[in-house]
């Protein structure tokens, strides 16, 4: 196909003569969407989508023109909207951009897949209708959801000065649910969150014996929580499992470092961060405990590539070493104008959005305390599993997340369940008494493909991994009105 | 690409249903938008384009069978016509393989709409001069978007719809160095230079109220005046967890207990789904007309959900033209008595809340929500302004809120157009009052 691409690249660049470089990135979707809903069939879809955005540099001035016309005549078209674009915003570009922010990289990269002949539908649906089956612990639960949701994406990228880039990630992701209800109390489970259970690889994802466990386990514990008393609020230890981590990780840790936060890109919409730029270097973001990594290179997490969409290799770089801040998540252009230093990561929802700085995988790196030694040191804590609602200020200080399990710890043991179990904090306050991280039997991976920011806006698939971790002094809290 | 949406449609939407073999039906959903982009950053521009795209749905029925279809458009009808033709020959052969739809709901409606709003939009040569240079001296950020967004159905019972809009918005904040700020928009069909200038004159004369001290409340109970803005926030929540009929009987929504007559909302609050807005078509994917207006809550009561056909199928209940989502549109909340330019002498002491953020749920099932304020929200004494407050966090109920906790609604009402610009360009939008609420509960 990139035989195709270059022969396109003639025709941008013939129509954008003026322009001082000129790339086409090309981006091919597919996917589809198997859900049951109570042991019926409710849903399946199937998608393509395909288009081009031609990019221009002229002048220190980026400019886009995206076309699903991905013809000579298309491109070209687009090329000149772009260079309208590019001239109009004469004297007034936020940066003088060059072609040290588009790279000429030559690239390849494939998800691994151990299994790469779809299943048939019938095949996914005889595993949905059977989770939904599994799900319904009893006559209490009364609705049961069960969702596989799969894909690839195809990036092509090629350049005037000699970018051709060619990826082609693959995924799946799988969903189950049961909402049970007794009387006046109504209580939601579900297998690690809304879509976070989202991986790369092929059909061997689809492990229908182990998650068929896991409905089974969901079911009963959405019935399981009918009984528990709520959440007590005070202040005391908080153990997180990898499927709350994700999002602890991701909403106090990933987007205050994002260098367009920092720069002000976002202020309008997603918002600022408490980090600044002098920060970097120095700043005490966590306990010694911490020590957070940008990794896009592990097999089977979300957000794994070779390179980003503007042309930076992708490697693996710690962003927090024992507790202070040492790189942004910032890519070529975000790194230029802040002089901060980054990573690969500027990123794009498909071919009609620009890219910009982004999460890939971002994870907290394992520690060395096995879970019961964890559980054992902790006098009065809560354990709290598997996320269901986040809320974070604009400047990713103040942030209340809930979750929707938790277990009692009391003098060393895991006691009673309780449910509607949130927490609230301060960022850095609350990573600062981070006191012990698990070790690598406790670390998973998760990801989810429906992070929102960017203006336009833009949905971004990323990824999270983390041990088992606890925090000191935390505020906790149940629910009612 | 096509310069004419219409006869795309038409012609995509044709061969879809021309190519149906007996016993097969279908509905046709598409949307296209030619649109301009410039974002903002300080006052210069950090990333400005033009998308063009075009997409189409297709819902097949075969006997028990319902498989959807969703493919991105080139734009020329030819191409197009090839690639819907050969996605419903691959959805024929994968048909069987799915097990039977027990809720499945062919829609009958046949009826034909055809709503077109022209603009008078800027030169895409001249957006960064017209927009920026009017705001120099500003720290001015945001984005600025414009032109054509086309939504159209089509369904094998006859039901033909077209909806275009062509519109402009800047979704804008000005900062002060302090990292307070002024979040504002300028949104319409006609650009008018003098009415964006009287827009940001406004704004440079609200900046005025951000640059005195800032107060830093302790958490607890404050009275609080939620502008149109912020409660549009809030609005979200009538969709997610909503006032959808299947979520109401499965456990999902928040409203369960006000279903059940166990909590209610105040009687000054209502609010319908009202399309004589004119923001957005009332026709669904499936060519279904929604009622012009439709009252969900009454005086604190649930009147009416949301109803899908798919639902109503499933609960033997009247559908009401919802989409498979059951989410509210073009929301109208009903108007108080207490007039606008009263409302700080209303409050008397605390919290005028322009704006709220990063909204979600405490507790789905007592409709408990927490989120954040945002830019210039201001705290005030027996009436008159003394500074902005430090960003706070707040965790209330809606049946507070909403309910035992609402004072007074406002008689005046802003429409507030949808900025949303994930995937396309959204349509839509809320008429909305402010409301006054005594007591909302600050936590951090």
């Amino acid at each position: 196909m990139r035989s195709d691409l270059r022969r396109l690249l003639d025709a941008a660049a013939a129509a954008a003569k003026e322009a001082d470089w000129l790339g086409l990135r090309r981006r091919r979707t597919s996917a589809a969407y198997y859900m049951a809903r109570d042991g019926a069939f409710d849903q399946a879809i199937g998608g393509v989508d395909d288009g081009v955005m031609v990019e221009v540099l002229f002048d220190g001035r980026f400019a886009y023109a995206a076309t699903p016309d991905a013809t000579p005549a298309g491109v070209a078209r687009a090329a000149a909207s772009a260079m309208v674009c590019a001239k109009a915003a004469a004297g007034r570009g936020v940066y003088p951009f060059s072609q040290a922010q588009r790279p000429g990289t030559v690239a390849e990269y494939r998800t691994p897949r151990a299994r790469m002949a779809p299943v048939a539908p019938d095949g996914v649906f005889a595993f949905l209708l059977d989770s939904c089956a599994a799900l319904k612990a009893s006559d209490e639960v009364i609705q049961t959801t069960s969702i596989v949701e799969v894909g690839r994406y195809d990036f092509e990228i090629v350049s005037t000065n000699g970018a051709d880039i060619e990826q082609a990630l693959h995924y799946m992701g799988t969903g189950l649910q049961a909402v049970a209800r007794r009387g006046d109390v109504v209580q939601l489970r579900t297998a690690n969150g809304p879509r976070g259970l989202t991986r790369q690889g092929g059909w061997e994802l689809l492990d229908t014996e182990a998650l068929l466990a896991d409905a089974r386990r969901t079911g009963a514990e959405a019935v399981e929580l009918l009984g528990a008393e709520t959440c007590p609020s005070d202040r005391r230890t908080l153990v997180l499992t990898p499927d709350q981590m994700m999002l602890q990780i991701h909403e106090s840790v990933g987007h205050p470092l994002e260098l367009d936060r920092i720069l002000g890109d976002e202020r309008n919409y997603a918002g600022s961060s408490f980090v600044k730029l002098p920060d970097f270097g120095s700043f005490q973001y966590g306990s010694k405990l911490m020590n957070i990594s940008f990794d896009p290179t592990i097999a089977g997490e979300l957000a794994s590539y070779g390179a980003d969409e503007i042309g930076a290799v992708a490697t693996k770089q710690l962003l927090i070493e024992n507790g202070i801040l040492v790189r942004g998540l910032g890519s070529l252009e975000s790194q230029a104008r802040s002089g901060v230093a980054g990573v690969a990561d500027q990123r794009a929802t498909s071919w009609n959005r620009p890219p910009i700085d982004r999460m890939a995988n971002l994870n907290l790196e394992p520690g060395s305390t096995p879970l019961a030694d964890m559980i054992a040191s902790i006098e009065k804590g809560v354990l709290m599993r598997t996320n269901r609602s986040w809320s974070i200020d604009d400047y990713r200080n103040k942030f209340q997340f809930g979750c929707e399990y938790g277990t009692l710890i009391e003098d060393g043991k895991l006691t009673r369940t309780v449910r509607d179990p949130n927490y609230r904090g301060v960022s850095s306050t609350f990573w600062r008494n981070l006191c012990s991280v698990g070790d690598a039997s406790t670390f998973a991976a998760f990801g989810t493909p429906n992070c929102g920011k960017g203006e336009p806006n833009q949905v971004m698939f990323v990824g999270h991994a983390s041990p088992v971790c606890a925090f000191a002094d935390v505020e906790v809290f149940g629910g009612g009105k | 690409m096509t310069n004419d949406f219409k006869s795309h449609f038409d012609a995509v939407s044709a061969r879809a249903l021309g190519e149906l073999l007996p016993g097969e039906r279908a509905a046709i959903s598409y949307s296209a938008e030619r649109s301009s982009f410039m974002r903002f950053n300080n006052g210069k521009v950090r990333q400005s384009g033009v998308v063009e795209q075009a997409d189409v749905g297709i819902k097949l029925w075969k006997g028990a069978k319902s498989y959807s279809i969703q493919l991105g458009l080139t734009g020329e009808a030819a191409r197009d016509e090839d690639g819907v033709a050969e996605a419903i020959g691959q959805a024929r052969a994968l048909m069987p393989l799915l097990p039977d739809d027990p809720y499945q709901a062919v829609p009958e409606a046949a009826e034909s709409s055809d709503a077109r709003y022209p603009g008078k939009l800027l030169p895409e040569a001249e957006i960064p001069a017209r927009v920026l240079g009017p705001a120099a001296g500003l720290d001015f950020t945001g984005i600025y978007s414009q032109g054509l967004v086309c939504r159209a159905a089509a369904n094998s019972a006859g039901a033909r719809h077209w909806f275009q809009t062509e519109t402009f918005l800047v979704d804008y904040s000005a900062w002060l160095a302090n990292g307070r700020a002024v979040k504002s928009s300028y949104a319409g069909r006609e650009w008018s230079d003098a009415e964006y200038a009287e827009r940001l004159a406004s704004t440079r004369l609200s900046l005025e109220n951000l640059g005195r001290p800032e107060k830093a409340l302790t958490p607890g109970k404050y009275r609080a005046f939620i502008t149109a803005d912020a409660l549009n926030e809030v609005v979200t929540f009538f969709s997610w967890n909503g006032f959808g009929e299947r979520g109401l009987r499965q456990g999902e929504s928040a409203y369960i207990a006000m279903r059940e007559g166990r909590e209610a909302m105040s009687p000054k609050f209502g609010f319908s789904q009202d399309f004589s807005l004119g923001v957005q078509p009332a026709f669904n994917d499936d060519g279904e007309l929604a009622p012009e207006r439709l009252v969900v809550v009454r005086g604190g009561k649930i009147e009416n959900a949301i109803v899908s056909s798919r639902t109503a199928k499933q609960y033997g209940v009247p559908s009401n033209g919802a989409d498979e989502d059951e989410g509210v549109r073009s929301v109208a909340i009903e108007p108080g008595d207490l007039p606008e330019a009263e409302a700080l002498e209303a409050l008397g002491t605390g919290v005028f809340v322009s704006n709220f953020h990063y909204l979600n749920w405490s507790d789905v099932q007592a409709a408990r929500v927490t989120g954040m304020t945002r830019f210039s929200c201001l705290w005030v004494e027996d009436g008159k302004i003394v500074g902005p407050i430090k960003d706070m966090r707040w965790d209330e109920s809606l049946y507070n809120m909403l309910g035992s906790k609402l004072e007074a609604v406002t008689k005046e009402r802003h429409l507030l157009v949808e900025s949303m610009t994930y995937e396309k360009r959204q349509v839509g939008g809320s008429l909305l009052p402010g409301i006054l609420v005594d007591g909302l509960s600050f936590t951090l």
